[in-house]
């Protein structure tokens, strides 16, 4: 009894201190493997845009420069002189300007339904929205050709907006919906009984209340068709209704007045076109992560 | 008696109204997305079915040939095989590989440390760049004689380093560097860190009292307990994965060789080079049962393996 009086607090005490210092390697090691990953991550961004200021010599030489003896900020200018880069980024604006209205309506009247009405076959469809996101895009993608072929759709924005206007995909309104049910019915109730319509509880009552969720919807669908290639590919042919995507592998590919190497003026290129997007996540970065939470993700 | 006849009659009818109200309304706002589900799925859907039976180019009409599209790809493409091999090459290495390492980032940023917004907000920035901007970028480092990645290993002492993207053996390699770089980071991360936050603390705590190191807690707390998100990710990983057409078609356009021609864009190619649009439809209908099928194995499987904590 006596010697378990006087050890005890001794081993504690070593246990103890055992723990802090474990714990201090274990901080280090965590922000040596953080360190490691974040320089692997910030690399490439970095040489986009230090390549983007040197001269084709500079990049060409075997020996790496990690920065531009003198910046040339001239290869940007070059970039808008060389192809339409402008008109490019303007027309994916563009699509993202009928898209994202298009899915903030359409999406909030789908995810609308599917949350506060019970009617009759409503668990088939919402199945049958979540089974489109497993079939591959293929399926649909010759038809869908055809149709607007046949509609003589091809080189206008209607094929790669339409979508947006027809509830804007699954994903988009099953984020919505998770929303949506996560507002009190209460009030919609209290709505209902001072006899708003449904339509004016969804555009008074939820919509308000819903600007976080459309934020994010408007963000992933901004980034979405930034990022968008094969669409556009296939029913744009003509230079000037490219998008920036589609206008940078163009601008890989096509002869230049010179023959020399292009790949400062890419790199400009592909740094001016990922510009838009990191401004957004700049201003807006806590809406791209509340998609995964909003999504109820927690899974 | 008569009294509560009525009475219940009344209030069926108020059910039959209310009914047919959220009828009604449920309908009317689903109006929008059941246009597109019939007009551009179902509908192309089954056209596209149709399709498969028959040798179409667009101007001409379709001309019936019953299975021989079926039969073509099984007997007499080589390139179909080979295509699909490659594809699972692809997805098979470069979607574990990247939900794992979404996983560790994850776990790491979890950490209650300091200065983790940062990192977090850097491993993000990749998966905003736009994927041919990146491609462009990533031909740029791996470029085979003024790369930047092979003047290091030169330096390190690799005197013959790969070719990269113009190396039959490198170029789906380069795919998943590029891929990881890009995917690591972005929203699967972002849900790891989701799913870590719903662990309950008391099983560190439990855990701490029983002596549990932290690699033990991450052996038989986190992973575990991180099961149903793995395999969310893989599910949506493999899906994505198969579907591999942007990165290839920008960077390599299928080649060196045929070494990154990727299923989809074997498909498209007999779409839209050679206007094979019945055959390519049948290409099309065999990778949606591959996609399906190899989704619902892996439904199958999790039972074996995912934990769902509390059920």
């Amino acid at each position: 009894m006596a010697a378990t009086i006087e050890r005890l607090p001794n081993a504690e005490l070593r246990s103890d201190v055992y723990r802090r210092g474990r714990n201090r390697v274990q901080r280090a090691v965590t922000y040596i493997l953080l360190t490691a990953a974040a320089l692997m991550f910030a690399f490439p961004l970095f040489w986009t845009v230090s390549s983007s200021l040197q001269t084709w010599k500079e990049l060409r030489s075997f020996e790496p420069h990690l920065l531009p003896a003198i910046p040339q900020w001239g290869n940007y200018a070059m970039v808008f002189s060389s192809v339409p880069f402008a008109r490019w980024m303007a027309n994916s604006f563009l699509i993202t300007a009928i898209t994202i209205p298009g899915v903030i309506i359409t999406g909030s009247l789908t995810a609308y339904s599917f949350a506060r009405f019970n009617y009759i076959g409503k668990e088939i469809w919402f199945v049958l929205m979540l089974g489109t996101m497993m079939i591959p895009t293929q399926v649909t993608l010759i038809p869908q050709y055809v149709l607007f072929f046949n509609l003589k759709l091809i080189n206008t924005y209607v094929p790669l907006t339409i979508g947006s206007w027809l509830g804007g995909g699954a994903f988009m309104i099953f984020l919505l919906r998770q929303f949506i049910m996560s507002i009190p019915r209460d009030l919609d109730e209290a709505a209902l009984m001072d006899g708003a319509s449904p339509i004016r509880i969804l555009w008074g009552v939820l919509l308000p209340l819903m600007k976080p969720a459309l934020t994010t919807v408007a963000i992933l669908q901004f980034l979405g068709d930034w990022n968008e290639f094969f669409g556009p590919f296939i029913y744009l042919n003509k230079v000037d209704l490219f998008t920036a995507a589609v206008g940078l592998r163009f601008f890989q590919n096509i002869p230049l007045e010179t023959s020399d190497p292009r790949d400062h003026l890419l790199m400009a290129a592909a740094a001016i076109m990922t510009v838009p997007v990191i401004t957004l996540f700049a201003v807006a970065q806590r809406y791209f992560i509340q998609g995964v939470v909003l999504s109820g993700l927690k899974i | 008696m008569a009294t509560l006849a009525s009475r219940l009659r009344f209030s069926e009818r108020l059910t039959t109204t209310k009914q047919r109200r959220e009828n009604v309304y449920g309908y009317l706002f689903l109006t929008p997305w059941l246009i597109g589900f019939f007009g551009l799925f179902i509908g192309p859907g089954l056209f596209s079915l149709y399709l498969s039976f028959t040798k179409y180019d667009v101007l001409s009409s379709p001309v019936w040939i019953g299975l021989e599209n079926y039969i073509k790809m099984f007997s007499d493409d080589p390139l179909f095989y080979t295509s699909l091999g490659r594809t699972f090459y692809y997805a098979g290495v470069g979607v574990p590989l990247g939900v794992i390492g979404s996983m560790f980032l994850a776990i790491l940023l979890n950490a209650k440390l300091r200065g983790l917004a940062t990192y977090r907000t850097l491993f993000f920035m990749p998966s905003l760049v736009p994927i041919v901007a990146s491609v462009v970028l990533w031909k740029w480092l791996l470029h085979a004689d003024f790369g930047i990645i092979n003047q290091w290993l030169i330096d390190l002492g690799w005197s013959d380093p790969p070719g990269w993207f113009g190396d039959r053996r490198w170029a789906i390699p380069s795919l998943i560097v590029m891929g990881l770089w890009q995917g690591l980071g972005g929203t699967r991360m972002i849900i790891f860190l989701a799913g870590l936050q719903g662990i309950p603390e008391s099983l560190y705590e439990a855990a701490s009292i029983d002596g549990a190191t932290a690699l033990h807690k991450l052996r038989h707390v986190t992973i575990p307990l991180l099961t149903p998100t793995i395999f969310f990710n893989m599910v949506l990983g493999i899906i994505g994965g198969l579907q591999v057409f942007t990165a290839a078609f920008v960077a390599t356009e299928g080649g060196p060789g045929f070494a990154t021609t990727f299923y989809s864009l074997h498909l498209y190619r007999h779409a839209f080079d050679y206007w094979n649009m019945g055959y390519a439809s049948s290409l099309a209908w065999f990778f949606a049962f591959v996609i399906v099928s190899l989704t619902i194995w892996q439904l199958r499987l999790s039972r074996r393996w995912v934990f769902y904590y509390g059920s």
